[in-house]
C-alpha cells in the first residue's frame, strides 16, 4: 500500500476515534463498568449486575447502554478508563475491585454516581467514611467474607484445630486486610493463624508445602492469587492429609473440603439492585454499603475423604450443595 | 621530567598464561625531550604507555612525574598531567558529541568540574582559532557530531585536544598507524609543529623505524620488556634504518624478523 | 473523546513524561539499561503517600519521594560500579529488593490518598475546574524540571556525564571520574521517577504495590516515540520529545478506549494501542528518516 494512502487512512482512523461516538444513544442511560483485570470472579460480578438490571426492567441496548473496559492489570490504564468514563457523563459508574474503585473515585471528584463492587474494605480504601450513610456520591457492595461463620465450620470439622495455615499474597490489599481480620476473629476462639506468603501464583504450591506439619488445616480467603492456584493447595492437602477450606463456594467444586461463602455472581446481583435504585433517582450517599447477604454452605465429600476427615451428618443436611 | 624506575609488569601472575610484559624497565625523560619508541609486537611498548597513562598498574617499580610519585594513580587522577592520542581515532573521542563538546572536555582536563557552563562564548572563540590552524575547515563545523569526521580529521582534533592545556607528558600511541600515507604525513607534520611550539615532553610509540628516526630527538628500542637500545644526539643524527637494524642485531644476537618494523 | 478524557491523558502523559526523562538519562545519556524504575516509581509513591497521610506537607512528601527514588538508583549504580555487577543485573536486583521495601514502607500493599491535601489542593481553591487544575500544575512542574535537567546537562559536570556514557575510556583520560558520574546520573534518573511516583499517587488516589509493573517499557516507548516524532538535534528538544512521546502514547490509549464502535472489545485495548502507536509514527512521515538519521548530539 502506498505511503500516502496509509497516511490518509491513518488520519481518518484517528479523526474517527477522536471525534467519534465513543458512546451510543442519548436517551438510554449510560452504565459504565470497569474492573482492574478480567478474572472469573470479577467477570461473574459483572454478569450479575447486568442480569439484575435486566430483571428490574433496565435492559442493555434498551433502557440502558452498558460499556465495559478492563484495565488489563495496569494502574495507569485504570486511571485513564476512569477519566474517560467520567468525561462521558454517565448515569452511574460501576468499578469492580479496589484499584479500579479508587481510580474512579479520584476522577469523579464527587460529581458522578459510583457504585463499587468486590471491594473488601471500602473504609480502609477511603472510598466511604462509614457503611451506614456514605454521604457523598459513592456506595457499593463489599465482598468481606463472614470470617466468624467460616472459622466455626472449620472448627466443627477439625475439632482439634489449634493452628490454621493461610496462604496469601502480601501484595494484594484485600488479602492483607482479610488476614488481619482473620487473626482478630480467631484469637477469642483459641485458634492461631499462620500466614504463608505467595507473591505470585507460582509460589502457592511452595507456600502450601511450608505449612505441612505446622498447622492442622489450611484456609484460603478471597485472595485472587491464591484462588487462581487452588489446585496446588488441593494437591498438598491430599498428599499430606491436611484439610483445605475456602471462603468462596466455587472453590469447593475445585477441591476445597468446605466453604461458607458466597457466589460472586450473587454479589453482582446485589450490586445490580443498588445500581437500579440509583438509576431510579436515589442518591448513592443515602444508600448504605452492603455486605454479603446470601451465604451458602458447600461441601466436597470426595476431597474430605482424600484429606482424611469425616463429614458430620447434620452439616451435610444443612449444606446447599454436596459434591461427591 | 618523567622518571620510570625499574618497572615490572606481570600479567596473570602464577597461572599458565603469565606474561612478564615489562621486565625491569628504567627510563628518564628530561623536560622537553621528544622520545620515539620502537619494538616488535610483544616488546612491551603498549604496556609501557599504559603504565604511564595509568591504565595498567605496574607489579613493582615506581613512576615519577616532576618528582611526584604517581605509580598507583588511576587514569582519571593523572589526567591533568598526562595527555594521550590513541591509535584508533574512535577511541580517543566521543563520537556522539560535537567537535566543540569534545574540545570542551579536553579544556577541563585536570580541573575540577562544576556547574558552570561547559562552553562559554570566549572559550568557543579560542577553540575556533586552534582548529583554524589545522587548515581543515573544521572551525566552521564545530557543532557537527564527531562521528561525521574522517579518521585523519579526528586524529588532528585529538592532537589539538591533547595540547589544549599543556600536559607534563604527551603520549602518542601509534597515532598514524590507522591512516593512509598522505594523511599520516599530514598528522606527523602537525605533531612536530605542536610539540615544537609548546616544547612538550613527548613519548611516541611507532611501528616504523623510519618514523622513529625522522621525528623526535631520542629513540629507544624495546625488546622483551627491556630497553635494548637508546640513541640520542650526535649518534642518532646520521643514523639510517640499516644502522638501527645492525645495532639491534648486535645487542641481541638475533635477526629482526618483524616485517612491519623493517618496511615501515 | 471527551474533554475530561483528553485532559486526563495529558495529565498522565505529563507524569510519565518525568519517567521518560529519567529513562532518557539512564538509557540514552549513560548507556545504562536501568530496570530499577519498576521499583523506584512505587517507592516514591509509597514514601509520598505514607508521609502525606502522616501529616507531612505534600510538597515535602513529594520531594521525599524523589529522594527515596534517588537512593534506590544509587544502590543500583553502586552495585554496578563498585562491585562490578553487570548494570542490567544490578538494576534487576534492586528492583526485586524494592518490592519488599515498598511493602514495609506502606505497611500494606495499598495506601489510599482520597480526601487528603495534595500538591494540587492549593490551586483547586482558586475557582478553576478541577479537571484543568491538575494538568496545568503538572505542566508547570514538568517544565521546571525539564529546564533544570537541561541546565545541568549543559554544565561542566553534565558534559562529563554525557562523555561517560559516550566513551568511558576517553572520559577517564580527560580526568572524569566515570564511577562517580554514573552513580550521580542513575541516582538523578531514579529521583525523577520517584518524584513522578509520588505525584502519580496524588493524582490516582493512592499508592499501590503493583504500580511499577511495566514502567520501564512505557518509559522507553515514550522516549523512542518522541524521537521518532521530533528527531531532536539539541538536548532541550530531546527532553521535550520525551514528554511529548509520553503524552502521545497516553492519547493513543485514550483513543483506543473509544474504539468500541469498531466492534472491538475490552480485551483488545493493548492491541489497539500498539496499532495506534504505529499510526502515530507513520503520520509525520518521519519513521524512515528516523531509521537513517543519527543526528542527535546526545
Amino acid at each position: 500500500m502506498k505511503k500516502n494512502t496509509v497516511r490518509a487512512l491513518a488520519v481518518i482512523l484517528l479523526a474517527g476515534l477522536a471525534l467519534g461516538p465513543g458512546q451510543a444513544l442519548a436517551e438510554a442511560k449510560a452504565v459504565k463498568i470497569t474492573a482492574i483485570v478480567e478474572h472469573p470472579a470479577l467477570d461473574s460480578v459483572r454478569k450479575g449486575v447486568i442480569d439484575e438490571l435486566a430483571a428490574q426492567g433496565f435492559k442493555d441496548g434498551d433502557a440502558i447502554a452498558v460499556e465495559f473496559q478492563s484495565a488489563q492489570g495496569d494502574v495507569g490504564i485504570a486511571g485513564q478508563i476512569a477519566q474517560k468514563f467520567v468525561g462521558d457523563g454517565p448515569a452511574v459508574i460501576v468499578p469492580i475491585s479496589t484499584p479500579s474503585a479508587q481510580a474512579v473515585a479520584a476522577a469523579a471528584k464527587g460529581r458522578v454516581p459510583v457504585v463499587f463492587s468486590a471491594v473488601t474494605d471500602p473504609v480502609a480504601a477511603k472510598l466511604v467514611p462509614e457503611w451506614k450513610k456514605p454521604g457523598a456520591n459513592i456506595t457499593g457492595v463489599s465482598d468481606l467474607t463472614p470470617l466468624d461463620k467460616q472459622l466455626d465450620v472449620v472448627k466443627r470439622m477439625v475439632p482439634s484445630l489449634k493452628n490454621l495455615g493461610v496462604p496469601y499474597n502480601p501484595g494484594e490489599a484485600n488479602s492483607v486486610v482479610l488476614l488481619n481480620k482473620l487473626k482478630d476473629v480467631a484469637q477469642p476462639k483459641g485458634i492461631t493463624i499462620i500466614g504463608a506468603a505467595a507473591p505470585s501464583s507460582n509460589d502457592v504450591l511452595q507456600a502450601g508445602r511450608s505449612l505441612v506439619g505446622k498447622v492442622d488445616a489450611m484456609f484460603v480467603t478471597t485472595d485472587n492469587t491464591v484462588v487462581s492456584a487452588l489446585e496446588a493447595l488441593v494437591k498438598v492437602g491430599t498428599e499430606a492429609k491436611l484439610p483445605l477450606f475456602a471462603a468462596d463456594t466455587a472453590s469447593v467444586d475445585r477441591g476445597a473440603v468446605a466453604a461458607v461463602g458466597f457466589d460472586y455472581y450473587d454479589i453482582g446481583r446485589q450490586t445490580g439492585a443498588i445500581v437500579a435504585r440509583v438509576l431510579k433517582g436515589e442518591k448513592p450517599g443515602d444508600i448504605p454499603v452492603e455486605g454479603v447477604e446470601k451465604l451458602q454452605l458447600h461441601l466436597n465429600a470426595r476431597t474430605a475423604k482424600a484429606m482424611g476427615i469425616a463429614l458430620p451428618e447434620d452439616l451435610a443436611k444443612q449444606a446447599a450443595k454436596v459434591v461427591e | 621530567m618523567i622518571d620510570v624506575q625499574d618497572i615490572h609488569v606481570r600479567f596473570n601472575a602464577g597461572t599458565a598464561l603469565e606474561k612478564h610484559a615489562v621486565q625491569g624497565l628504567s627510563l628518564t625523560i628530561p623536560e622537553g625531550q621528544f622520545v620515539t619508541v620502537i619494538g616488535s609486537n610483544g616488546a612491551g611498548k603498549s604496556t609501557l604507555l599504559n603504565v604511564l597513562a595509568g591504565e595498567v598498574l605496574p607489579t613493582t617499580g615506581r613512576l615519577m612525574i616532576d618528582n611526584q610519585e604517581v605509580t598507583r594513580w588511576p587514569t582519571s587522577r593523572r589526567a591533568g598531567l598526562v595527555a594521550r592520542v590513541f591509535q584508533d581515532p574512535l577511541a580517543g573521542t566521543c563520537e556522539r558529541l560535537s567537535i566543540e563538546e569534545n574540545l570542551a572536555l579536553a579544556l577541563h582536563r585536570g580541573k575540577r568540574r562544576g556547574l558552570s557552563r561547559a562552553l562559554h562564548a570566549d572559550q568557543r572563540e579560542h577553540l575556533r582559532s586552534r582548529l583554524a590552524v589545522l587548515g581543515l575547515g573544521l572551525e566552521g563545523r564545530m557543532q557537527d557530531r564527531m562521528g561525521l569526521l574522517s579518521g585523519g580529521q579526528r586524529q588532528a582534533v585529538s592532537l589539538v585536544m591533547a595540547t589544549l592545556t599543556p600536559p607534563r607528558i604527551l603520549l602518542l600511541d601509534e597515532h598514524t598507524a590507522a591512516l593512509d600515507p598522505k594523511t599520516a604525513a599530514f598528522i606527523m607534520g602537525l605533531t612536530d609543529r605542536v610539540v615544537a611550539e609548546r616544547r612538550l615532553t613527548t613519548l611516541m610509540v611507532t611501528h616504523s623505524m623510519r618514523q622513529a628516526l625522522d621525528h623526535g630527538n631520542r629513540t629507544i628500542m624495546l625488546h622483551e620488556g627491556r630497553v635494548v637500545l637508546d640513541v640520542t644526539g650526535h649518534e642518532r643524527k646520521g643514523m639510517r634504518v640499516e644502522d638501527l637494524l645492525h645495532m639491534f642485531e648486535k645487542v641481541r644476537g638475533q635477526e629482526v624478523e618483524d616485517d612491519r618494523l623493517l618496511l615501515g | 473523546m471527551s474533554l475530561i478524557a483528553f485532559l486526563g491523558a495529558i495529565e498522565i502523559g505529563l507524569m510519565y513524561g518525568l519517567v521518560a526523562i529519567g529513562v532518557y538519562l539512564s538509557f540514552r545519556i549513560l548507556d545504562f539499561p536501568d530496570l530499577t524504575v519498576d521499583g523506584s516509581l512505587p517507592l516514591g509513591a509509597a514514601v509520598g503517600a505514607t508521609l502525606i497521610v502522616a501529616g507531612v506537607p505534600p510538597v515535602v512528601a513529594t520531594l521525599a519521594g524523589g529522594l527515596a527514588g534517588g537512593l534506590a538508583g544509587l544502590v543500583t549504580a553502586w552495585l554496578s560500579v563498585r562491585l562490578g555487577i553487570l548494570h542490567l543485573l544490578a538494576s534487576i536486583l534492586t528492583m526485586i529488593a524494592l518490592h519488599s521495601v515498598n511493602l514495609r514502607v506502606m505497611g500494606k500493599p495499598n495506601q489510599p490518598l482520597l480526601g487528603v491535601d495534595t500538591v494540587f489542593t492549593p490551586f483547586e481553591s482558586l475557582g478553576l475546574s478541577p479537571y484543568w487544575v491538575t494538568p496545568v500544575v503538572l505542566l508547570g512542574i514538568v517544565a521546571a524540571i525539564l529546564l533544570a535537567v537541561n541546565w545541568f546537562l549543559g554544565s561542566e559536570l553534565g558534559l562529563a556525564m554525557r562523555a561517560t556514557g559516550a566513551n568511558a575510556r576517553m572520559a577517564r583520560a580527560q580526568g572524569i571520574h566515570t564511577g562517580w558520574l554514573t552513580m550521580l546520573g542513575i541516582a538523578l534518573s531514579n529521583g525523577l521517577v520517584g518524584m513522578a511516583g509520588a505525584l502519580f499517587a496524588q493524582i490516582q488516589g493512592g499508592a499501590d504495590i503493583t504500580m511499577g509493573v511495566g514502567v520501564i517499557v512505557v518509559g522507553l516507548a515514550a522516549v523512542i516515540l518522541g524521537e521518532a516524532i521530533v528527531s531532536p538535534r539539541v538536548i532541550v528538544i530531546a527532553l521535550i520529545a520525551c514528554v511529548l512521546g509520553s503524552i502521545v502514547y497516553r492519547l493513543t490509549v485514550a483513543l483506543a478506549l473509544n474504539a468500541g464502535f469498531l466492534g472491538l472489545q475490552a480485551q483488545d485495548l493493548k492491541l489497539v494501542t500498539a496499532v495506534l502507536v504505529v499510526v502515530a509514527m507513520v503520520l509525520p512521515g518521519l519513521r524512515r528518516k528516523y531509521a537513517g538519521s543519527k543526528a542527535v548530539a546526545r
